[in-house]
């Protein structure tokens, strides 16, 4: 499969088809053991690790389903998190302006155990696009959240991958979200259908 | 294969207990092989476990029941009679044994050949001390002893009880049992002291005490290893607060570890925990399921500690024995019960505080996994592990006064520690709003709870790390060199007034230095306050002994340098009065102010108590139990002779000889033996210390991997996660750098400064002296904390950080 710049393409399938696991290999967060992977015309499958966060570094982007921000640190923290890896200056700002986008704007000390689970969500996107990525790879994203929340952080994702021309790879197992992206992939029991 | 979070959990705390149980037993074994061996030293110096000695012959009822309980018995007299030598009269101290004599210890007797043999003088032959020998002239091959004749057959080369004390002027004569009774010198007016020597096991032994105790009549006595003489007393017990303090250590480090993975473990079940909440669980329940998987769990990694603890000792007790050149004692069996005992009360009271909030687990976990739930606050953790620790500690040395000065000093570190580091997150915090923080540092202020545990867990395993090498280092380098090798090993005595001046310039002549002079004379303590002295005033049989026995009154205004003042004041110049030795004031009750009379050959010499002090008695200084001042020696005309000890190189004994006959009168005897006895507890003190901090280095290291392991899932996380946003290993590392460098570097100058503090209190507090710290300890502790902290989260991410980021996050 390929994917081109600035596609968005969604992968579908029933639980246990290994979406996540395809995910997890196309961002090179996991090791395939055959085949081969190539992300932002790099050769995935022969870097090392190391290799491998360095491409992801300011060019990647990630929204999970568990959110995956880090407990103690405020969303203005979260967030700048990134910035701060890949050296930038105006880390600080930069973050603030990003969480402002996201509509957190009143809520930058806020630590995650007191934000609800759409501003968390939130606080993810705003981390995932403050390279601005080229690349954002997305599991579940809404899968957490009730649906009007849901909603509300889908439209904001493909609202700022719009406004960035983020190339967009995201799990679901919602048709509904699936057809806002420009190609779907269906998997079964680790195939593409 | 992963193993669920919880059983990770677990692992990590049967390690800690596994860990701590071997550190624990093995100290406990081999601090009871070493107690053993200083017994035995000790009993050595005895020649036996147990003497019983009067100045009438032993009743055969007591040798009757020796016999009877299995213990071996060996009689020994001794007493002053007067040989010819060269047509002049020498005094002597005959010396009689049984065959069986020594049981324990060595005898070595030269004979004429040159060879030397253990066997005690046979009957019709005496053995000479050198000294004596050397008077006697060596074509000399006969004495008379009362109506025996005894052939000299050798030179008494070592004898593990030389004397029952240093006030002794007579050289020795060692000869046979059945000679001295045939001697006619034992009349009923005789001076002479005997001994039943009694030896076997432990029980056997305490049990015939226990027996002879109430049919003890008053001028008899009983001596054991522990109450034989003072300088090998203080020497034993000082061994014995060394290694108590470095067993402490270990325990207690231990038990920290044991709180941090009990933290980990608590961690790792809440999850699990929530889940049978919301399956109906009771809260009961839940806790019985956790408790008891912890203390079966604790058992068998206690057994597996015990074994391990035990090969460890062996190991050690051999290497020991080897450089020692003995073999120590064989370990028994009753550390094993104990161990068990110490492993159970550490999980109790390390381990279940912090288990105990899992009853109250928010079944909403399931759906929130930051809802935590309600425990004891850190302050009272503490206090109930602090609680735990200190029976502990009076489980295992029965020392309670030391336990409540290190449990108290120890709050009050731990309370310091997580002051700071509290004050230090805060002010992070307050940084925070302002600027962004390395990504290190971040690290700290996301957790202040954690951080704070770990920083006071680490803190306090380097203090007490620290604090033991101070003990282990400069302690002992003070206790060794309080007996320098030219530690006077001679004693001069019965030096008249008006020798005094010549044979301080005979000596100077010599170029030997002696101590200074001391007027001393016999006393007998008549009257306390205006009240006679009478023993059966007394309960204590030590007590009564001193109310009705003669005490060596030394006179002097300078206080000796080993001396300390405990109570009262040092006098000035022309103040008559007194001063008393501490243990001597306590047993009979004496306080400063109080008047004291003696009877000095039938005159009156009556003073008040101006001081209490103590004495450090393995010094080898002259020091008398009792001392007056030179005032008092003046006013009231007390007769007397001088005292003064002296240091003699090996081969300088022919000016002892020439001493002899220049000074007739004065005698000198040789405290060299004891020396060597001494300087050999301290050697093995000091050796058995350093041995038993290898135990606490381990105990620390194991602190500081829990303190880590706490954190570790979550570490692992994050990692993978920053390793997702794309940092670099050396960006990972950094941080981790930054997080633990800077979290070791606190922890290390807290731990130094309160190392050196505790150091200096305990050494002057508990040993009596004053250690003198190196400048190594101020950057040891900083720089080697930051080290291990540094090193060890290193070793703990190297394997995340080369594993795909989504193997951790899933």
């Amino acid at each position: 499969m390929d994917v081109n710049r600035g596609e968005a393409v969604a992968i579908l399938g029933a639980s246990g088809s290994g979406k996540s696991t395809l995910l997890g290999l196309l961002a090179g967060l996991d090791q395939a053991s055959s085949g081969e992977v190539r992300l932002l015309d790099q050769p995935l499958t022969e870097m090392d690790e190391d290799a491998r966060a360095q491409l992801r570094l300011g060019r990647v982007g990630f929204v999970f389903q568990s959110f995956q921000l880090l407990r103690g640190l405020s969303a203005l923290e979260n967030v700048y998190l990134p910035l701060k890896l890949s050296a930038r200056r105006d880390a600080r700002e930069q973050a603030a302006q990003l969480l402002r986008e996201v509509g957190l704007g009143q809520r930058l000390g806020h630590q995650p155990a007191q934000l609800s689970g759409g501003e968390q969500q939130r606080v993810a996107i705003a981390r995932a696009f403050a390279g601005p990525p080229e690349v954002l790879f997305a599991d579940e994203p809404t899968g957490n959240l009730d649906q009007a929340t849901g909603k509300q952080i889908e439209d904001l994702l493909f609202d700022l991958r719009n406004r960035h021309a983020t190339a967009l790879v995201m799990v679901t197992h919602e048709p509904r979200l699936a057809e806002r992206c420009d190609r779907i992939l269906q998997l079964e029991a680790g195939r593409i259908a | 294969m992963r193993m669920p979070r919880a059983a990770t959990g677990l692992w990590v705390l049967v390690l800690a207990v596994t860990l701590a149980t071997t550190a624990l037993s093995a100290v406990a074994f081999f601090a009871e092989r070493m107690h053993k061996a200083l017994s035995s030293e000790s009993a050595a110096a005895l020649a036996a476990d147990l003497v019983v000695e009067q100045g009438k012959p032993i009743p055969s009822a007591w040798l009757d029941q020796a016999v009877e309980r299995g213990l071996q018995t060996a009689r020994v007299l001794a007493f002053p009679s007067v040989l010819f030598v060269a047509e002049q009269p020498q005094l002597v101290r005959v010396k009689a044994v049984e065959p069986g004599y020594p049981l324990r210890g060595r005898l070595a007797i030269e004979n004429r050949a040159g060879e030397v043999s253990q066997m005690p003088p046979g009957e019709g032959e005496a053995v000479a001390e050198p000294r004596l020998a050397r008077l006697l002239g060596s074509d000399r091959d006969a004495i008379q002893l009362g109506h025996r004749e005894l052939q000299l057959s050798g030179r008494l080369v070592e004898e593990p009880d030389p004397s029952a004390s240093l006030f002794q002027l007579a050289p020795r004569l060692l000869v046979s049992w059945v000679d001295a009774q045939q001697s006619g010198l034992l009349g009923p007016a005789s001076r002479a002291r005997y001994r039943l020597l009694l030896a076997g096991p432990p029980d056997a032994v305490q049990a015939y005490r226990d027996w002879l105790t109430p049919r003890l009549p008053a001028a008899a006595r009983i001596l054991t290893a522990a109450d034989g003489r003072p300088e090998i007393d203080t020497a034993i017990e000082r061994a014995r607060r060394f290694l108590s303090l470095a067993a402490l250590c270990a325990s207690l480090l231990a038990g920290v570890a044991i709180m941090l993975a009990a933290r980990s473990f608590l961690d790792s079940s809440l999850d699990e925990a929530a889940i049978l909440r919301t399956l109906g669980m009771s809260s009961r329940a839940l806790l019985r399921r956790h408790v008891g998987r912890l203390l079966s769990l604790g058992l068998v990694a206690a057994l597996i500690g015990g074994t391990l603890g035990w090969l460890l000792q062996e190991a050690l007790s051999r290497w020991l024995g080897g450089e020692l050149g003995t073999v120590l004692p064989a370990a028994g069996w009753r550390p094993v019960p104990s161990t068990l005992g110490h492993a159970a009360l550490l999980l109790l009271g390390f381990a279940l505080p912090t288990l105990w909030s899992i009853r109250k687990v928010p079944p909403l976990r399931v759906l929130r996994r930051d809802l935590d739930p309600p425990g004891f606050s850190r302050f009272a953790l503490i206090l109930l592990a602090l609680l735990a620790w200190m029976l502990l500690v009076y489980w295992q040395i029965q020392d309670l006064e030391l336990a409540v000065y290190v449990g108290s000093a120890l709050v009050a570190v731990a309370l310091a520690l997580a002051s700071i580091a509290y004050l230090g997150i805060r002010l992070l915090n307050r940084l925070r709003a302002h600027l962004a923080l390395p990504v290190g540092l971040l690290g700290i202020v996301r957790q202040p709870g954690l951080v704070v545990l770990q920083l006071s867990g680490f803190g306090l395993g380097l203090s007490l790390l620290l604090l033991l090498g101070i003990v282990r280092g400069d302690l002992i380098e003070t206790w060794q060199r309080s007996l320098p090798a030219d530690a006077p090993n001679h004693f001069l005595l019965n030096i008249q007034p008006s020798e005094e001046l010549s044979l301080r310039r005979r000596l100077a002549q010599a170029g030997v230095a002696d101590s200074g002079l001391f007027p001393t004379t016999r006393g007998r303590l008549v009257g306390i306050n205006g009240q006679p002295v009478q023993s059966e005033d007394y309960t204590e049989p030590r007590a009564r002994r001193l109310a009705s026995r003669e005490y060596n009154l030394g006179f002097g205004d300078r206080m000796q340098a080993d001396n300390r003042l405990l109570a009262g004041h040092w006098w000035q110049a022309g103040e008559a009065g007194f001063s008393v030795e501490e243990d001597v004031a306590r047993l009979l009750d004496l306080g400063v102010g109080d008047i004291l009379v003696f009877d000095v050959a039938g005159q009156t010499v009556q003073a008040p108590i101006l001081n209490l002090r103590s004495v450090q008695w393995d010094s080898f200084n002259v020091n008398f139990f009792v001392q007056g001042s030179e005032a008092l020696l003046r006013a009231q005309a007390v007769p007397y002779a001088a005292i003064t000890s002296i240091y003699l190189a090996e081969g300088s004994e022919g000016l002892l000889a020439e001493l002899s006959r220049e000074f007739p009168g004065v005698s000198a005897i040789s405290i060299a033996p004891l020396l060597q006895k001494v300087r050999a507890i301290i050697e093995r003190g000091g050796r058995a210390v350093e041995a038993v901090f290898l135990f606490t280095l381990a105990a620390a290291l194991l602190v500081s991997v829990a303190a880590l392991q706490l954190t570790r899932s979550q570490r692992e996380r994050e990692i993978a996660l920053l390793r997702t946003l794309g940092s670099s290993r050396g960006q990972v590392r950094v941080a981790l750098f930054t997080e633990f460098g800077s979290m070791g570097l606190i922890a290390g100058v807290i731990a130094t400064l309160v190392a050196n503090g505790m150091g200096l209190w305990f050494g002057w507090h508990f040993f009596g002296i004053r250690p003198d710290f190196g400048f190594g300890n101020w950057v040891l502790g900083p720089v080697g904390g930051a080290a291990l902290l540094v090193t060890l989260a290193w070793l703990a991410s190297r394997p995340l950080l080369s594993q795909p980021p989504l193997r951790s996050l899933r």
